[in-house]
């Protein structure tokens, strides 16, 4: 296993996440060309699927992924286009993570009701 | 050393001087920038994209005309078309480093690619055709609609 510091994780959650919201991006496209067959194509029948709850939970990890990546991406442009974002990229990845927790508590709490509601 | 290094594989330059020292005429400086530039637009383009269908809207009972009042407007085309081109070439170059550092034998690595690339070329036009495909005279009055707002 890795023995590595904070920038090897923040690494690893990075690529993971990244092939993870490509993969999904792929689908994502997929799904909503599905509108192209009409009110009457196989768009609605294919949502029941993404509106069953285990599906809406991992649209909430697709939620988290996006946040952490994007975050993170940010402080990797830090690191690469000035002079000190290397130094600090340590407390940067901790801000990252912060700023993804602080994003995530409100998200939760407005979307977790909606699924218990649907179960 | 290895908290504030190891951010890419052994090879994989850190910093943009590094990006430039290390590339010649392959493109790969040309992508290396790409991911950074079209990385900082798809903060704002994807945290909105979010917002508008998981936060401001319940995305539990997005149904067939949720998604079609939706792509009938022109400002939600010329959005999701930046988005899609954007996650698009960003994502597919991100899995296109995921196999060139993960799949060692030379031939599974091109063949990989090879329908990564297929692949994702199909799925980005079904994205086109249904963002953009109605009739050219639906098309003149959206963007003349867009004009006058």
């Amino acid at each position: 296993m890795y023995r590595g510091r904070e920038g090897q994780w923040a690494f690893v959650f990075h690529r993971m996440s990244g092939v993870a919201l490509a993969l999904f991006l792929l689908l994502h496209v997929i799904d909503i060309s599905l509108v192209m067959f009409g009110p009457d194509g196989p768009f609605d029948a294919f949502l029941v699927f993404y509106h069953n709850w285990p599906f809406r939970v991992g649209l909430i990890a697709v939620i988290a992924g996006v946040v952490y990546h994007g975050l993170n991406g940010l402080r990797i442009i830090i690191m690469d286009f000035t002079t000190w974002g290397v130094r600090y990229q340590k407390a940067m990845w901790y801000g990252v993570l912060g700023l993804t927790a602080a994003i995530g508590v409100p998200v939760l709490w407005k979307i977790v009701p909606e699924i218990l509601a649907a179960v | 050393m290895a908290s504030s290094s190891a951010r890419g594989r052994a090879n994989r330059p850190r910093t943009f001087a590094d990006a430039r020292a290390m590339s010649s005429s392959s493109g790969e400086l040309g992508w290396w920038v790409f991911m950074r530039v079209s990385g900082l637009l798809l903060v704002p383009l994807a945290f909105a994209h979010l917002w508008a269908n998981n936060i401001a809207f319940n995305a539990g009972e997005i149904d067939f005309a949720y998604v079609a009042e939706r792509l009938a407007q022109p400002s939600v085309k010329i959005f999701d078309s930046f988005l899609l081109l954007f996650a698009m070439l960003h994502g597919v170059n991100g899995l296109r480093y995921s196999i060139e550092d993960y799949v060692k034998r030379p031939r599974r690595r091109f063949t990989l690619k090879i329908v990564l690339f297929t692949v994702a070329g199909i799925i980005f036009v079904f994205g086109v055709m249904t963002l953009w495909a109605f009739s050219f005279e639906e098309m003149g009055n959206a963007v003349r609609a867009l004009g006058s707002e």
